[in-house]
């Protein structure tokens, strides 16, 4: 790859004179980050063998010495898998140690720290009636009660039952969500689970047309595709919406829970610009510090 | 006649070869494997070794209809969706600021129940609560007032000294 990497540059270089930043920047390895950080063209490769656009992506600022991971981008259009480019994907993002211990402890996260218990028991002091002595406390050869409702008593107060609300809310901290998205996304990639794709139209709106196509492609039974934005092509929304396993989802909605429900991961070019940019800036942000402080109520997260 | 020659000659065979009964084994390996032995011959045990439903003579008790859970309705196929706001998205979006499942008061809160009632009570405060409910007001400032003193005097409080 590296033999292919170094003519595409050559022939780059006698294009256009825009491109000399590129090595600049490289060299440079400072962490600068603007919105065009990544270029991904479609323009006109300088072979002779084929006219098609092939879709390239540089990455602005690749680490040294660790090697790029790279994903073919595939089509939507038609129901046989054509091929569209060769994209490098950053492997701080897509490439990192599967832990899979913090990815337990963000499902579990995840799985909890929403949940509210709202199971209420009443004491002895909530349930109606039982102010009164109810016999005497000698005389009556009876046991001595001082009310009818204490917990001893059938409809008595429960002494030690659930209170309610009860939350289970907790956060873990910042960096572990953050590694347990990019932990997910490179065991999506290296198994084979995570597909590029250029967009997200599709001809039809018939639900057969998608399935037709996830068999074709043995994509897994559940697919999760991710665009940049929460607003999708009508065709697919109106494909998708009645296959209960293929779910649509934009980028500030992906998880690690998702990601681990839907068998396949299928993201778009758009996306995969977006999530690499806001997983790099987390990872190199300036202002850590403020976001690894711990969770305070009321003072906006 | 001939019957009580036939009788006699049969009682002469068996004295010459009595029928034998092992009553004991040789070793322990021959007692284990003619398995245990069987006592009380004709007896029924009533009580059920095996099966699960109670009653075998008779009408079964009801079981109901096993329904599994849909694990692809939206509400489960998309759980945990924008649990990620804050790093995939607007870095100021919490996500207890999401969280609207969950009564606004309660969004973000962890606590014992005294802690949980005490905010319960700063909040409702300033509603209608304490003028619509009053029952349920003044049984609220009572468990806080009780779990204050059980608290403070009948468990330890702050560091623990070693």
């Amino acid at each position: 790859m590296a033999v292919v990497n170094r003519i595409y540059l050559f022939s780059r270089i006698s294009i256009t004179p825009k491109i000399l930043l590129d090595p600049i920047n490289r060299v440079c390895g400072g962490r600068r980050f603007d919105s065009t950080s990544v270029s991904s063209d479609g323009e006109v490769s300088n072979s002779s063998l084929s006219t098609t656009p092939i879709i390239r992506r540089t990455l602005a600022c690749p680490p040294e010495y660790k090697r790029v991971q790279q994903a073919w981008v595939e089509n939507l259009n038609t129901v046989e898998e054509q091929k569209l480019g060769l994209i490098d994907l950053h492997p701080d993002v897509f490439g990192a140690q599967p832990r899979i211990d913090i990815i337990h402890e963000n499902v579990e996260w995840q799985t909890k720290y929403r949940k509210v218990r709202y199971d209420h028991t009443k004491t002895r002091a909530e349930v109606r009636g039982g102010g009164r002595k109810p016999w005497p406390q000698k005389g009556t050869g009876k046991a001595r009660h001082g009310s009818i409702r204490s917990p001893l008593w059938r409809g008595g107060g429960i002494a030690h039952g659930p209170r309610s609300p009860q939350t289970y809310f907790y956060m873990l901290p910042f960096y572990t969500r953050v590694h347990g998205l990019i932990s997910c996304l490179s065991i999506k990639l290296a198994q084979d689970d995570l597909h590029v794709v250029n967009s997200l139209e599709i001809p039809t709106d018939d639900p057969k047309y998608i399935e037709d196509l996830v068999e074709n492609r043995n994509w897994g039974p559940s697919v999760l595709l991710v665009d940049e934005i929460d607003i999708m092509p009508r065709n697919i929304t109106a494909a998708t919406d009645s296959i209960l396993h293929i779910n649509l989802m934009p980028v500030y909605g992906l998880n690690v829970f998702s990601m681990l429900k839907h068998d396949t991961l299928v993201l778009t070019m758009a996306a995969v610009n977006r999530i690499e940019e806001k997983l790099l800036y987390q990872l190199n942000r300036p202002d850590f510090m403020d976001v690894t402080k711990k969770f305070m109520l009321n003072q906006n997260g | 006649m001939s019957w009580c020659v036939k009788s006699l000659s049969l009682i002469c065979q068996q004295i010459k070869n009595p029928q034998l009964t092992c009553v004991r084994n040789r070793y322990h390996a021959e007692k284990i494997a003619k398995g245990p032995l069987l006592r009380r011959y004709g007896y029924r045990d009533r009580i059920l070794q095996s099966g699960t439903l109670p009653h075998v003579d008779g009408p079964r008790l009801p079981m109901p209809v096993y329904r599994p859970k849909n694990a692809w309705c939206e509400k489960r196929a998309l759980f945990g969706q924008n649990d990620y706001i804050d790093i995939l998205g607007n870095g100021d979006l919490h996500p207890t600021r999401i969280m609207y499942n969950v009564q606004s008061w309660l969004r973000g809160v962890k606590g014992n129940e005294y802690q949980i009632l005490l905010r319960k009570r700063k909040i409702f405060s300033k509603g209608i609560v304490p003028i619509a409910r009053p029952t349920k007001w003044r049984d609220l400032n009572k468990r806080i007032s009780y779990l204050y003193r059980f608290l403070n005097e009948k468990t330890k409080t702050g560091m623990p000294s070693n």
